[in-house]
């Protein structure tokens, strides 16, 4: 792409993103740079402009740090590798998840996918068993 | 280390249907995640059953591609002042289809 088309690209891929609302209903004329805004990758952000917003440092929490290493184990055993955690998680999500939800968020939500995707646990199991957790934890 | 394996899908088993015509049942509200073919206006609502239908899979497990375990289908007939709280005739009712996990008695 021209160096000239990159900002109008630029801005149209971050008007479609959730926090801009731009109305839009299954278009029937779809002229290429948006087509090409519609299948960005959501996490290439390099860019676009946001909006203003503070940055903190924070430690990483338990829950964080037990998603890091379930993912880890996932990859030691063969069940996927990291090149597809980065598609599963950066990508596949969309624009309302991968803006809306934190980092480890991501990695949990995209391994519990790749685990009913390949088999190793059914979504009815799992919807099931976060159902039974939930409930146990209401209770206390 | 060994690599995991993927589950077998389950011998395809007949399953006794927990329900009758008349009964009345709640529909369950389990978390949505990736896949859910029970509406979000029906959760947590009462009705009756109107028809045990058929057994299939489950779309939780037919969506990606899992086979073998079997459930009973029911329709499920709301009153639709249950379902929309400002709808106005006493009368009119809506139904909808639904497998047996997705309901519990309503006396529960």
């Amino acid at each position: 792409m021209a160096p000239s088309d990159l900002r109008p690209q630029q801005e149209l891929i971050a008007a479609i993103q959730p926090a801009l609302h731009v109305p839009q209903n299954w278009n029937y004329e779809v002229d290429s740079p948006l087509y090409k805004a519609y299948v960005h990758p959501p996490h290439d952000v390099g860019g676009q402009f946001d909006a203003p917003g503070v940055y903190e440092e924070k430690e990483e929490e338990q829950w964080e740090l037990n998603t890091y290493v379930t993912c880890e184990v996932l990859g030691w055993r063969g069940v996927w590798n990291s090149e597809e955690r980065r598609r599963r998680a950066d990508n596949d999500l969309g624009y309302a998840l991968y803006l809306g939800i934190p980092y480890y968020g991501r990695w949990i939500l995209a391994a519990a996918r790749m685990l009913v995707d390949k088999n190793h646990i059914s979504l009815a199991e799992l919807v099931e068993k976060i159902a039974e957790v939930k409930s146990r934890y209401a209770q206390k | 280390m060994p690599r995991s394996k993927p589950l077998e899908d389950p011998p395809s088993t007949v399953v006794q249907g927990r329900f009758k015509v008349g009964d009345r049942v709640r529909v369950k509200d389990l978390p949505n995640l990736f896949y859910s073919r029970t509406q979000m206006y029906v959760r947590g609502v009462v009705g009756t059953i109107a028809a045990c239908t058929y057994q299939d899979l489950i779309p939780e497990d037919e969506a990606f591609n899992r086979s073998g375990r079997l459930e009973q289908y029911y329709i499920v007939r709301f009153r639709q002042k249950d379902l929309w709280s400002e709808y106005p005739f006493d009368q009119d009712t809506l139904q909808t289809e639904s497998p047996e996990r997705w309901l519990e008695p309503a006396d529960k």
